[in-house]
């Protein structure tokens, strides 16, 4: 381990260092708003972190983690999504009783779970980075403990979050007996040459482990159960952290071990797209639950992302895709979070029940029109309306798709679209209909939250119309 | 050693086997309890695979990625039991198709 600069994984070092400090407060003394902002100080530092860490890198430390700027760039991005997490979560979990410190330790530890991915280049960091992520994600899903809705969904997710993490790691098991490596660049150069019957069940076992944690058709089925049981916010982190980091992971084993020059897997990976780009945009038609509605449109939303995995085999130079899938992830990560978030404070802003069924949004531009203004601009921005960042995103997506002439793949991607713009603004819709003409007692959200809020929209428009600052540093950086 | 060791592909079909039968008690179980420890021997499962691979090559990897896999169930099963303790107090049973308040 001499000659390693520790800088170079300084946001882990943070990050870890810092969980173990809060759970050693919260053992010395029971306070809500200290373990809160600790929490939050905590995961700026590992953010900023990311500036001096640039100097170190690039550098492996160990074989386990490779600290590039493909790790950084999402590890601040990862860190930022945590903060965010956390302020809103102080406002949404309000006057709940009982004791709230282990709430914010837990997003921490999710986080660093997230970070670890982001360096992940071994099969065993990898394991590390996702089961950390998702241990922490049982508990945070069913911390309202006194509830039933999101008891069930924290069973639901445990099982099944379970169940495709043994998948994945079975399928890697068959892996390593047939190459006999676990870091990525050895797995590729094994893989070249292998020719062993056990590697296509390996992969089948591998892309169906990865497919739930991405939740993508066929392996979706625990997404809307979870994203509706679960807490707003949290629900948010799961859709924002959870999946980027996991896609985040999966794209740099995909292109340190050129997994994309395999055929079969290719083909694999374009069907999953395809059937989740359809399935996930018609069933969010049928559903009368904003969570659900959004739930299904996350799977959709991976779809899309999937492309850039098959279109980095088919291009001539794979950085394209990778940068559209970093950009895609970025706008996709701030506006869902900014979704959720902003659901969440409806539906604290408009009374005590959790703003559940469509018909819950009936006049509420009437009713709450800044943060319903806020929440329209999210909802474009899931649509790919241009002006927002996810336009710019799905743009990126598609120039990537067109380098790489998947037309089928494309086709599918205007499809849904379409069918995507006819859901969202349809509640966009339901917004602006005359509602109960007496305002209810409006319950102002505090100021950090509301903040946080402004400045994710103000994000989300900034990156859809000034896209070029981005674009420039992941050209530099990836 | 080479007399005593078994080969790889025998150890790799126990294993498959094992996993098989943890995911068929995942499926027709519906105690969370039962459920918990199908779990645990479909992990136990793919814990098996690495070590008779690890032998195969020859390498101790194997052998670390066990322990690494058996300190990951000890967490995953301790926030499960945890959820099982509330399942049991909220709906006062532990059968999974009670908690049916979620569709899908």
């Amino acid at each position: 381990m001499s000659g390693v600069n520790w800088w170079a994984i300084a946001p882990l070092l943070v990050l870890s260092g810092g969980a173990v400090l809060l759970m050693l407060l919260v053992a010395a003394r029971r306070d809500t708003p200290l373990s809160w902002i600790t929490t939050a100080l905590i995961l700026a530092a590992a953010a900023l972190s990311c500036l001096p860490a640039r100097e170190a890198i690039p550098q492996a430390v160990t074989p386990l983690l490779m600290a590039d700027s493909y790790a950084l760039f999402f590890t601040a991005l990862f860190a930022i999504c945590g903060l965010v997490t956390v302020i809103v979560s102080h406002e949404y979990l309000g006057e709940r009783h009982g004791e709230n410190e282990e709430f914010f330790l837990l997003v921490l530890l999710s986080t660093l779970g997230a970070v670890t991915l982001a360096y992940a280049n071994h099969f065993v960091a990898l394991l590390l980075g996702m089961e950390l992520m998702g241990v922490s994600l049982y508990a945070l899903i069913g911390y309202p403990d006194k509830l039933e809705l999101p008891l069930e969904a924290a069973i639901k997710y445990l099982v099944l979050s379970a169940a495709a993490s043994i998948t994945f790691v079975f399928g890697f098991a068959l892996l390593y007996a047939a190459v006999g490596v676990l870091d990525y660049p050895g797995i590729g150069a094994a893989l070249a040459s292998a020719d062993n019957p056990v590697l296509l069940a390996s992969a089948a076992m591998i892309v169906a482990g990865l497919g739930y944690k991405l939740s993508v058709v066929p392996f979706h089925m625990w997404t809307p159960d979870v994203y509706e049981g679960a807490p707003a916010p949290i629900t948010g982190f799961l859709a924002a952290v959870s999946k980027g980091a996991i896609f985040a992971a999966l794209l740099r084993w995909w292109m340190a071990s050129g997994l994309y020059e395999l055929p079969g897997l290719l083909t694999l990976v374009a069907l999953v797209a395809g059937a989740s780009m359809l399935v996930g945009n018609l069933l969010a038609l049928l559903q009368d639950n904003i969570k659900r509605v959004l739930a299904y449109s996350s799977i959709a939303h991976m779809g899309y992302l999937l492309i850039v995995l098959v279109a980095c085999g088919l291009v001539a130079d794979p950085h394209l895709a990778k940068e559209a899938a970093a950009y895609y992830l970025v706008a996709y990560s701030l506006t869902s979070l900014a979704a959720f978030t902003l659901l969440g404070l409806l539906s604290r802003a408009s009374g005590s029940k959790e703003l559940a069924s469509l018909d819950d949004l009936t006049g509420l531009f009437w009713r709450q029109p800044g943060l319903s203004l806020l929440f329209t601009v999210a909802l474009l921005s899931l649509a790919g309306i241009p002006l927002t960042a996810g336009f710019v995103g799905k743009f990126y997506l598609f120039s990537a798709g067109v380098a790489g002439s998947l037309w089928g793949l494309l086709a599918l991607l205007v499809i849904g679209s379409a069918i995507g713009l006819y859901y969202y603004l349809r509640m966009v819709y339901r917004m602006t209909l005359a509602g109960d003409a007496q305002p209810a007692a409006v319950e102002r959200p505090g100021w950090p939250a509301r903040l946080t809020c402004y400045g994710l929209v103000l994000a989300m428009l900034y990156l859809g119309i000034v896209p070029g600052p981005l674009m420039e540093i992941l050209r530099t950086i990836l | 050693m080479d007399g005593l060791q078994v080969p790889m592909e025998h150890v790799l079909g126990l294993a498959s086997l094992l996993f098989a039968m943890g995911l068929t008690g995942l499926m027709v179980r519906r105690n969370i309890l039962f459920v918990l420890m199908s779990l645990e021997v479909m992990l136990n499962a793919g814990a098996l695979a690495f070590v008779s691979a690890g032998a195969h090559w020859g390498q101790p990897d194997g052998q670390v990625v066990f322990m690494l896999i058996l300190t990951v169930a000890a967490a995953e099963v301790s926030v499960g039991l945890g959820l099982v303790l509330q399942v049991q107090r909220r709906f006062q049973t532990l059968d999974v198709d009670n908690a049916t308040r979620l569709r899908g």
